[in-house]
């Protein structure tokens, strides 16, 4: 008998969680809290949309915007879930590469902190290729980088590097420049 | 095999599938919201901190279970081992004065062997006896942060032997504990007690405190009435020191120091008239330990943390003396493998010299000493973004009394929304030999002549170690669910099914003739018989029960804070076992317990607080079911002035908690009492 009790309680714990999926109303939404990479995640998604590469960019791969991301970084599962969005009627695909992988084929390279000892090296890699770099490693827009996100208190701030993005080819909307807090 | 592991098996694995089915839809709702947003709402945002604790995971992933400073101090609790009281699932159980069988989850005793308990993560687990000496109080109780308490195995990345449960004291930083702290006071039971803590900063990055500490505690009563002989006292102080080198670097350096005095009151068997005798001598006792740990944290995502200490403790009463001096050392590494996988690992080595005194009562060698190696390794999954998570790991371990164990433990925890959580675990412990139960004899009573048969000698019964003693082990099962039903109640349900083996038995052996050795029933003239009960591994058991806690808050000066935990027990002897006392160990744990607390913020700055428990009887030891009601009464009259005065057991003149085990101590009871308090700040 007390053994079926025990399966009973157990059995109830299960459903208990379960009917609050279910039930309607869900007011959770706007007191989910945020974490940094979250919002990182989807930041990068809107400087996609504020971006433009020059034609020759998508060359090879005409309806997708590739999102490679160098380096072991939590970013990188909230980014997953922008494989199902879409930027000016292109796709996106996330990879995830390596340092000897050729960047060439790299629309926006997201550049991990664990890369922070490699940056110069990528850095140069990168001269010359219609890549929109983007990194949160410390004075990223300042040493060539093209975007830079930085945490100012609670918040998620960026800077740009002009000089950078013009060098890549590509070109950044008037109005993301307008709410960047530093241009380089 | 048992029906109820195939049920909760299979519960638990349709639970599993559930979950990732249902929430694959939740993860993509998360991030699809946050696309929605405009970049300067991006920009808005607030954004919350990840948890910089490592053991974050496993712990929400757990029976765990916090008891903060606040509680400590609104439930007049005077040690460390009352204030585990107001835990769901964890024992506590007092004889007399200083006598205490705290466990978690049953296999209760004074020698209580299944439970971790670790100061600021250094353990004051004996390996000697395989338990905990409560007497050695060495902190300051305003200077606890918090204590966690962890029901089950697998949850503790520190240590070894945490087979039922971890309790994991942390004491405050030093920063934390600024100025100076007076706090004295007197009572009934608690004859006098006084503390001092200064603290203070050296440079913009350090800060320290020391402080020292003396009580003097009552004895306590025997059923009978009459005044049992267990009176104590004793003093401590210590200090620690915490520095920031960079924000990425801290060092923290403590060190306590303590002393105590107490009597005991044992009943020693003897091989001529009367048998046994009563024996109150007085021991004392000496502790002393120092500390040091640095972390360094590389990034959010990455850090690691190296420790060492080393702790002398000596006690020398009547039935054993011991000088124990550990030395030990642990490293722990956590870091990003990939995005979803959280890796933590660590290594850790201890070594312990302990000389030992023998008695007439315990007989064993005269050194003990100990290497112990061990190494874990834990992979943290996300499975689903920020909702479904997966830890495996493993503890390994090598010792010298049973070799090389392995403990392996899965947890998956599931978070549908911030206010809700959901976890499963399966895990293995070990609780490893003590060094008694490899070699060492205990007397435990003689039987007078002509009791075994007519015209027999004095026959002497004593619990012999075995080599072969083996390892006893625990399979267990858990789920829990966590859930804020609403912006003042939550809600904490823990379940749990424990599969042991090996446990622990006693064994009749060859009975033989003393001191001349010869075998029975050759024995010459002057002899007495001889019977070992030898330790053996041949039990099993099952345990399973559930634990609810909560916290209501009823309105903006009160809140009630309930908890209730049900639990069975039931061994096994297997069919060749000669055992005939260890399955009462089923009838030694109380099937329920249920506390109550309740805190009032009255107005002209008074707290009134009332603490309510009830624990079922132990039948195996005739102790009866009792209700007790502890009572506070606080005053500010000043910011930094707190007077308070405390009833604690009021509602009888004395009541049984339970009987020792193994050493035979009259049996005392908790006494009704009273005691005033002042704390002072400045």
């Amino acid at each position: 008998m007390q053994k079926r009790i025990i399966c009973f309680a157990i059995f109830v714990m299960i459903l208990n969680p379960l009917a609050f999926l279910f039930s309607p109303g869900k007011s959770c939404a706007d007191e989910h809290s945020y974490r940094d990479y979250e919002i990182k995640a989807a930041l990068l998604y809107n400087f996609a949309k504020f971006t433009e590469w020059p034609a020759r960019a998508f060359a090879s791969q005409e309806n997708t915007i590739t999102v490679c991301v160098l380096g072991e970084d939590p970013i990188e599962t909230p980014l997953s879930a922008l494989s199902k969005l879409q930027v000016k009627g292109k796709n996106i695909t996330i990879r995830h590469i390596n340092k000897h992988t050729d960047m060439r084929n790299c629309h926006i390279l997201y550049i991990s902190q664990s890369e922070k000892r490699n940056l110069p090296d990528i850095l140069s890699k990168l001269k010359g290729l219609y890549v929109l770099s983007i990194s949160d490693i410390e004075g990223f827009a300042e040493n060539g980088g093209i975007i830079n996100l930085v945490r100012l208190g609670n918040k998620i701030r960026f800077e740009i590097n002009i000089t950078a993005a013009k060098n890549s080819g590509i070109n950044i909307s008037s109005n993301l420049l307008d709410l960047a807090t530093k241009i380089y | 095999m048992f029906s109820m592991t195939k049920t909760l098996k299979w519960t638990l694995l349709f639970s599993i599938f559930f979950m990732l089915l249902v929430t694959r839809a939740w993860a993509e709702d998360a991030m699809s919201e946050l696309t929605s947003f405009g970049i300067e709402e991006l920009m808005n945002i607030e954004v919350t901190i990840a948890s910089k604790k490592p053991q974050k995971l496993t712990e929400t992933a757990a029976a765990v279970f916090v008891i903060t400073q606040e509680d400590i101090r609104r439930s007049g609790v005077t040690t460390i081992m009352d204030a585990l009281r107001m835990a769901p699932g964890i024992e506590v159980a007092q004889s007399g004065s200083k006598v205490w069988a705290i466990s978690a989850r049953g296999l209760n005793g004074r020698f209580a062997n299944k439970l971790l308990v670790l100061i600021d993560g250094r353990t004051v687990y004996q390996p000697l006896f395989s338990g905990v000496y409560w007497d050695i109080q060495e902190t300051l109780l305003e200077d606890i942060d918090r204590i966690e308490i962890i029901r089950g195995p697998g949850a503790s990345i520190w240590g070894a032997n945490a087979v039922n449960g971890v309790i994991n004291v942390i004491t405050k930083n030093a920063s934390e504990t600024q100025g100076t702290l007076l706090t004295g006071g007197a009572g009934t039971e608690e004859k006098g007690f006084a503390g001092v803590r200064y603290g203070a900063k050296a440079g913009e990055d350090m800060s320290y405190r020391i402080y020292a500490k003396c009580f003097q505690r009552d004895a306590s009563v025997l059923s009978s009435g009459d005044k049992a002989y267990d009176e104590w006292q004793g003093m401590s102080g210590g200090f620690r020191i915490d520095k920031n080198d960079s924000s990425q670097s801290f060092y923290t350096l403590q060190g306590d120091i303590s002393y105590g005095e107490a009597e005991d009151s044992i009943i020693v068997p003897s091989t001529t008239a009367p048998f046994s005798n009563v024996h109150d001598s007085d021991y004392s006792f000496f502790g002393a330990n120092i500390l040091g740990r640095w972390t360094y944290t590389f990034s959010e995502s990455s850090d690691m943390a190296l420790q060492a200490y080393y702790d002398n403790s000596k006690r020398n009463p009547f039935t054993l003396g011991l000088n124990k001096n550990t030395f030990d050392m642990d490293f722990q590494h956590r870091f990003l493998l990939t995005s979803r996988h959280e890796i933590i690992w660590g290594l850790g080595y201890r070594h312990i010299h302990e000389p030992i005194d023998n008695s007439d009562v315990i007989i064993t060698n005269e050194e003990f000493n100990s290497d112990l190696y061990s190494a874990f390794i834990q992979d943290n999954i996300t499975l689903v973004h920020d909702k479904v998570f997966l830890m495996i790991g493993s503890k390994f371990e090598h010792n010298d009394a049973s070799g090389f164990e392995l403990q392996p433990s899965a947890r998956l925890m599931w978070t549908p929304d911030h206010k809700s959580t959901v976890w499963g675990a399966v895990s293995r412990a070990v609780r490893t030999p003590s060094f008694i139960e490899g070699n060492g004899r205990i007397n435990q009573t003689v039987l007078p002549d002509d009791t075994l048969f007519p015209g027999s000698p004095p026959a002497e019964i004593a619990l012999v170690g075995n080599d072969n003693f083996d390892s006893e082990d625990l399979v267990a099962y858990e789920m829990g669910f966590r859930h804020l039903l609403t912006k003042k109640v939550s809600l904490d349900i823990a379940t749990y099914f424990n599969q042991y083996d090996h446990l622990r038995t006693f064994e009749q052996g060859s009975m033989l003739c003393e001191p001349s050795g010869s075998p029975f029933p050759l024995c010459l003239p002057g002899d007495n018989i001889f019977i070992p009960l030898s330790a053996g591994n041949q039990m099993t058991g099952e345990i399973y029960g559930v634990e609810l806690s909560s916290d209501v808050v009823v309105n903006d000066w009160w809140t009630l804070k309930p908890s209730y935990s049900y639990m069975k027990v039931q061994l096994h002897l297997d069919s060749n076992s000669t055992d005939t006392t260890s399955e009462s160990a089923e009838g030694e744990s109380p099937h329920h317990q249920f506390s109550l607390r309740s805190l009032m913020n009255l107005g002209n700055n008074i707290e009134m607080d009332a603490w309510l428990r009830y624990v079922d009887s132990l039948p195996a030891q005739n102790i009866d079911s009792y209700i007790t009601l502890d009572l506070r009464l606080a005053w500010r009259p000043a910011k930094n002035l707190e007077l308070s005065v405390v009833g604690q057991n009021l509602l009888d003149n004395s009541h049984a908690e339970f009987k020792p085990e193994i050493i035979d101590i009259a049996s005392s009871e908790v006494q009704r009492s009273i005691y005033v308090k002042f704390v002072w700040n400045f």
